[in-house]
């Protein structure tokens, strides 16, 4: 405990630093553009005041985020532990699998756009394909790597349907499954922001964009701020949750 | 029992019906393998992610098919552990027991399998001389008790004394072969300590240690040469 507090104490003085310097160059200093680098009062400024608007748009960008995620995380864990189960099919597939799974989510966008009758199932349709890959691609390797003591185990107890996918294929692959979903979740945020650059009306990439435009670097910061706090807690939340369903990989005996 | 690379676990595997021979068959009271398996492997003979009670009744539920409910499974479970000395951790995770807790739940998962034939790999091989004399008790008193044939793979003289009534040796492979069926001829119960000191005990032991160690040398010489011959 100790330890983290030193470790911490140092973090916080180089976080205070950096802040300094900030204050120093915006505030004693014209060497950056004012209207670039506005100083930290007015940061702090646009923060409060542009909250509520802020708010709107975290909870607009959680309509696309959720939806999007949660459809490919049960496409993409049905997938995988699908195809994952089946060599043959896999060998098969797996070409299609390469060749589409490292597109960049954003190229669908003109399709999206054109089959989608709605920016909001568009956007929700690319968030789906960037954050699918990854989770199907992860929980096929997580189903293919299943340590091969658990197959004697399971072959043995002779488990079938439900039980073999709920109490032995998935938590056997739930390591490589949440890994994997942690990096749909970040890789998410890169694109929720990009799917917020057409159409949309409030989001938390909109936000940031709308003010660009404005040249409202105030707002502009203070969107980023709110960006990284908001995505910063949800990556945490994750890995609380990520750590609670994998806690046999750290039990102790006592 | 054997030396390393001769080829008992691959048997035990085989009789488990985890591997396929390339050629012939396995019958067991003429049948063509078994149905029901019940073994316990060196570790990993239970999931990580479930409590003991929860391992064993994954195993009963499949032996009970909707015969009992979730309740009786549980119950059922509990019975098995307790027959291991366990029922008090019936709820800990597997990694939360010492090894020989564990080889203890493995058992009683293996019992629930209902087979008259245990197969047990190695089960031992990772645990402290007491945790292993306690559990090799427990595998004596439960062959008495339940009347089930146990195959038990070891590479311990001491260990295949004190349980076997017949001792099936291997020679090193590859291809690994059986040397020689013993049977073992001291009578069940046995008293570990006065056994331990007899003369009858120390000969029969040094004799099948000769005999192992025979077939290790002979595979060593065997080496030798060829790397000589490759030398030149």
């Amino acid at each position: 405990m100790r330890r983290n507090l030193k470790h911490y104490s140092i973090t916080l003085a180089i976080f205070f630093l950096l802040i300094l310097i900030w204050v120093y160059f915006t505030n004693f200093s014209d060497l950056l553009n004012p209207v670039i680098f506005p100083p930290i009062s007015e940061i702090a400024g646009a923060f409060v005041e542009a909250f509520d608007e802020m708010l709107k748009g975290f909870a607009s960008s959680m309509a696309l985020l959720i939806p999007a995620l949660a459809l490919a995380f049960i496409l993409g864990v049905g997938g995988g532990v699908f195809f994952g189960l089946r060599q043959n099919l896999r060998e098969i597939f797996s070409p299609f699998f390469h060749v589409l799974s490292p597109l960049p989510p954003t190229l669908f966008i003109p399709y999206a756009i054109a089959l989608l009758p709605t920016f909001k199932s568009a956007s929700i349709a690319i968030l789906f394909i960037g954050a699918f890959w990854p989770i199907f691609l992860g929980t096929i390797q997580g189903v293919v790597l299943i340590d091969k003591r658990y197959w004697d185990n399971a072959k043995i107890i002779g488990l079938k349907g439900i039980d073999f996918i709920w109490k032995f294929v998935l938590p056997a692959s739930s390591p490589y499954i949440l890994s994997s979903t942690g990096t749909a979740l970040i890789l998410s945020f890169i694109v929720l922001i990009m799917a917020e650059m057409f159409g949309a009306e409030a989001g938390m990439g909109h936000f940031v964009l709308y003010y660009t435009d404005f040249s409202q670097y105030d707002y502009v910061l203070a969107g980023i701020i709110f960006n990284a706090i908001i995505i910063l807690t949800i990556i945490l939340i994750f890995e609380k949750v990520k750590k609670r369903i994998l806690f046999w990989m750290n039990l102790k005996s006592d | 029992m054997g030396p390393s690379g001769s080829g008992k676990s691959t048997f035990l595997r085989l009789l488990a019906d985890l591997e396929k021979p390339n050629s012939g068959e396995i019958i067991i009271n003429n049948k063509n393998g078994i149905s029901d398996i019940a073994v316990v492997f060196q570790d990993y003979s239970l999931f990580p992610w479930l409590t003991a009670e929860e391992n064993i009744v994954l195993a009963l539920k499949k032996r009970l098919k909707g015969k009992k409910s979730k309740k009786e499974l549980f119950q059922l479970a509990e019975q098995y552990l307790t027959m291991v000395q366990l029922g008090h951790a019936t709820k800990k995770y597997p990694g939360e027991m010492s090894g020989g807790m564990r080889q203890r739940a493995a058992i009683a998962r293996a019992l629930s399998v209902g087979s008259d034939l245990l197969l047990m790999d190695e089960p031992f091989g990772a645990l402290d001389p007491i945790t292993r004399i306690q559990l090799q008790e427990l595998v004596l008193q439960i062959n008495q008790d339940q009347k089930k044939t146990i195959i038990f793979v070891t590479h311990d003289a001491e260990e295949a004394i004190m349980l076997a009534d017949s001792i099936v040796m291997f020679s090193p492979g590859p291809p690994g072969k059986i040397l020689e069926c013993i049977d073992v001829p001291f009578e069940k119960p046995i008293n570990r300590n006065e056994l331990f000191e007899s003369r009858e005990f120390i000969e029969f032991r040094d004799d099948l240690l000769q005999l192992m160690n025979k077939g290790i040398f002979e595979k060593l010489n065997q080496k030798e040469a060829v790397e000589d011959g490759g030398g030149i």
